[in-house]
C-alpha cells in the first residue's frame, strides 16, 4: 500500500489528462470491439469452454484497465465504460451454460408444475402446523389435508417404530402400582429406560451407561451411579435419589431430587424442583461409586442451571430442599423394601 | 475487490475452515470437541450458550463452533450459520425415543439456505453403549438419503466416550471442505 501510495507520488505525468483519456478511450474502444466480435463469433461456431474462457479473461482484463484508470475519467466516461462492461459480461452470460455456478438448493421448488414436487412443497410448509395439529382431531380441512401430505414422513415415522420395538431397550414401562428391581450386577446393560410409571418404586442397583426416564407420576426412583447421563422428561410428583456425571431435567413439575453429579445438573420448562445431596446406600455402592468416577461429593448438586431463567438473580423454578424436609439415607436391596437407615 | 473478497482471501491465506456443531441436547458434542483436542471429558456440563475451539488439523486451522443443544436456545442456532464451510450433525444413538425429534430438526436444519453449501457430516455417538443403534440404521432413520443430491454428506459412527471414530469422521470433513475451497492444492 504504502509502495503504491508513493509510486502514486514520484510518477511524473508528462500527459496532460485530456490526452490520456482519448488514448484510454481509444483502447478501450478497441479492446471493446475485439471482444464483441468474439461473442458475435460465437453465434456461428459450437461455443467450447476454453474460448469462453478467453473471453471472460480479456472482459476481466479489460475491467483491470479501466478501474486502474478510473481516477483520470471523467465520471461521464468513467459511468458509459462501466455500462459497456457490464453489457459485455452479460452477453456473455448467456453463451454459458445455465447450470454453472448455481447452487441446486431447493430443486423442488423449481418444477412446481410437477404435482409430486407441489404436494411436498405443501407438506415443508405445513409442517409445523401438523405438529401442532397432531394429536388433536383434525376437524378443519388444512389440517386433514396437511396429514395427508405427510405421508413419506409417517413412513419415515414407523421406521423409527419398528426399530424401537425389535430393539426395545431394557427397560421397565406402563406401570402402576409396582415395585420394580433390577440389579445391574454382573451385567451387560447400556442404556436403560423407564417410561410411563405411576405410583411405583424402582430400584436400580448397579452401575450402568445411561438412563432416559419419561412420564413418571407420583413414583420413587433410586439409582446406583450412571456411567454418563441422566435424562428426565415429562415427571410430576416424583422423588429421585441418583449419581450420574450428567443430568438434564425437562418438563419436571414438584419433584425432589437427591443428587451427585460431576457437572452442574441442568433444568428446563420445570418449576417446583428441590435439589438436596445424593442419599443412597446398598451393598458395595462405594466401589460402584468409585469405578463411575463418582466416589466424591462433587457439590454440584446444587450448583443448578435454569435455561428458562438466564439471569443472574436465583430461578424462581428451583430451591435447595432444607434439611429438615429432607429424606434420611435410603437403604436399598434387591429383596427387601426400601428403608430409611 | 469488495470486503468480502478480501476476507476470503486472508481466510484462504490462513487456511482456516469454520465448523458448527449441531445436535439435541444430551447428544454428546462438547464431549467429541474436547475428545479430539485430547482435553479432560469427565466433567462437561451441559452447554449454555456456546464454546470455540481453535484448533489445528493436517495443515488447516479448524474454528468450531460448538452450541448448546437444550431446546430453549435451538432457536439460536441460527446466529451461527453464517460462513460455515462444514456442520457436524451428533446424534445420541441410543436414544431412540427422541430420533424423530432429531430428524425432524436436521431437515429443518439443511433448508436452511446459509448452509446450503457446507459439508454435511452425521456423527452417530455413543456407538459404546450396548444397545445402540448402527450407523447403517441411523442413516435409515434419519432418511439421510432423501438429501439433496447436491449436499456432500458422511455418516460416521463413533464414540466420543472412548475417542473411536473420531478422527475418521473429522478426516472426512477436512477434506471435504479443503477440495471445495481450497481445491487442494
Amino acid at each position: 500500500m504504502i509502495q503504491r501510495l508513493s509510486d502514486l507520488h514520484n510518477s511524473p505525468k508528462p500527459n496532460p489528462p485530456s490526452s490520456t483519456t482519448t488514448t484510454f478511450l481509444t483502447n478501450f474502444f478497441n479492446s471493446k470491439l475485439s471482444i464483441e466480435s468474439q461473442i458475435s463469433h460465437l453465434h456461428q461456431t459450437q461455443s467450447t469452454k476454453s474460448n469462453l474462457d478467453t473471453i471472460s479473461s480479456s472482459i476481466s482484463d479489460l475491467e483491470q484497465l479501466l478501474a486502474t484508470n478510473s481516477y483520470l475519467l471523467p465520471s461521464y466516461e468513467l459511468r458509459s465504460c462501466l455500462d459497456s462492461i457490464s453489457n459485455l459480461k452479460s452477453s456473455l452470460n448467456s453463451f454459458v451454460p445455465r447450470k454453472k455456478f448455481s447452487f441446486k438448493n431447493k430443486s423442488h421448488f423449481k418444477n412446481p408444475t410437477n404435482p409430486i414436487a407441489r404436494k411436498n412443497v405443501v407438506s415443508e410448509f405445513e409442517k409445523n402446523e401438523i405438529f401442532s395439529e397432531f394429536g388433536k382431531n383434525p376437524t378443519n380441512s388444512i389440517a386433514q389435508k396437511s396429514v395427508v401430505s405427510e405421508v413419506g414422513n409417517n413412513e419415515n415415522n414407523e421406521a423409527v417404530n419398528e426399530f424401537r420395538k425389535s430393539y426395545d431397550s431394557p427397560g421397565f414401562e406402563d406401570r402402576e402400582n409396582e415395585v420394580l428391581v433390577k440389579d445391574f450386577r454382573n451385567t451387560e446393560v447400556g442404556e436403560f429406560v423407564l417410561v410411563n410409571l405411576e405410583g411405583c418404586e424402582v430400584r436400580l442397583i448397579g452401575c450402568f451407561r445411561a438412563l432416559f426416564v419419561h412420564k413418571l407420576k407420583n413414583c420413587r426412583v433410586y439409582v446406583g451411579p450412571v456411567h454418563g447421563s441422566f435424562l428426565i422428561e415429562e415427571v410430576e410428583d416424583c422423588v429421585f435419589v441418583l449419581a450420574s456425571h450428567q443430568i438434564r431435567i425437562h418438563h419436571a413439575k414438584r419433584c425432589d431430587f437427591y443428587l451427585r453429579v460431576r457437572s452442574r445438573p441442568i433444568i428446563e420448562d420445570s418449576n417446583a424442583v428441590r435439589f438436596a445431596p445424593y442419599c443412597l446406600r446398598y451393598d458395595e455402592i462405594d466401589e460402584d461409586l468409585e469405578k463411575a468416577n463418582l466416589g466424591e461429593e462433587s457439590g454440584n448438586w446444587g450448583n443448578v442451571d435454569d435455561f428458562k431463567w438466564l439471569r443472574a438473580v436465583q430461578s424462581p423454578n428451583w430451591s435447595v430442599l432444607r434439611e429438615d424436609d429432607r429424606i434420611g439415607t435410603i437403604c436399598i436391596s434387591s429383596s427387601d423394601g426400601a428403608a430409611d437407615c | 475487490m469488495g470486503l468480502l473478497s478480501i476476507i476470503r482471501k486472508i481466510k484462504r491465506k490462513e487456511k482456516e475452515m469454520r465448523i458448527l456443531m449441531v445436535g439435541l441436547d444430551n447428544s454428546g458434542k462438547t464431549t467429541v470437541v474436547m475428545k479430539i483436542n485430547n482435553e479432560d471429558t469427565s466433567v462437561i456440563s451441559p452447554t449454555l450458550g456456546f464454546n470455540i475451539k481453535t484448533l489445528t488439523y493436517d495443515k488447516y486451522t479448524l474454528n468450531i463452533w460448538d452450541v448448546g443443544g437444550q431446546k430453549t436456545i435451538r432457536s439460536y442456532w441460527r446466529n451461527y450459520f453464517e460462513q460455515t464451510d462444514g456442520l457436524v450433525w451428533v446424534v445420541d444413538s441410543s436414544d431412540l425415543r427422541r430420533l424423530n425429534d432429531c430428524r425432524q430438526e436436521l431437515h429443518n436444519l439443511l433448508k436452511e439456505e446459509r448452509l446450503s453449501g457446507a459439508s454435511l457430516l452425521v456423527l452417530a455417538n455413543k456407538q459404546d453403549i450396548h444397545g445402540a443403534l448402527s450407523p447403517n440404521e441411523i442413516t435409515k432413520v434419519l432418511n439421510l438419503e432423501a438429501l439433496d443430491k447436491t449436499r456432500h454428506w458422511e455418516l460416521v459412527g463413533c464414540s466420543a466416550y472412548t475417542g473411536e471414530g473420531l478422527i475418521e469422521g473429522f478426516d472426512w470433513l477436512v477434506q471435504d471442505v479443503a477440495s471445495r475451497i481450497y481445491m487442494l492444492d
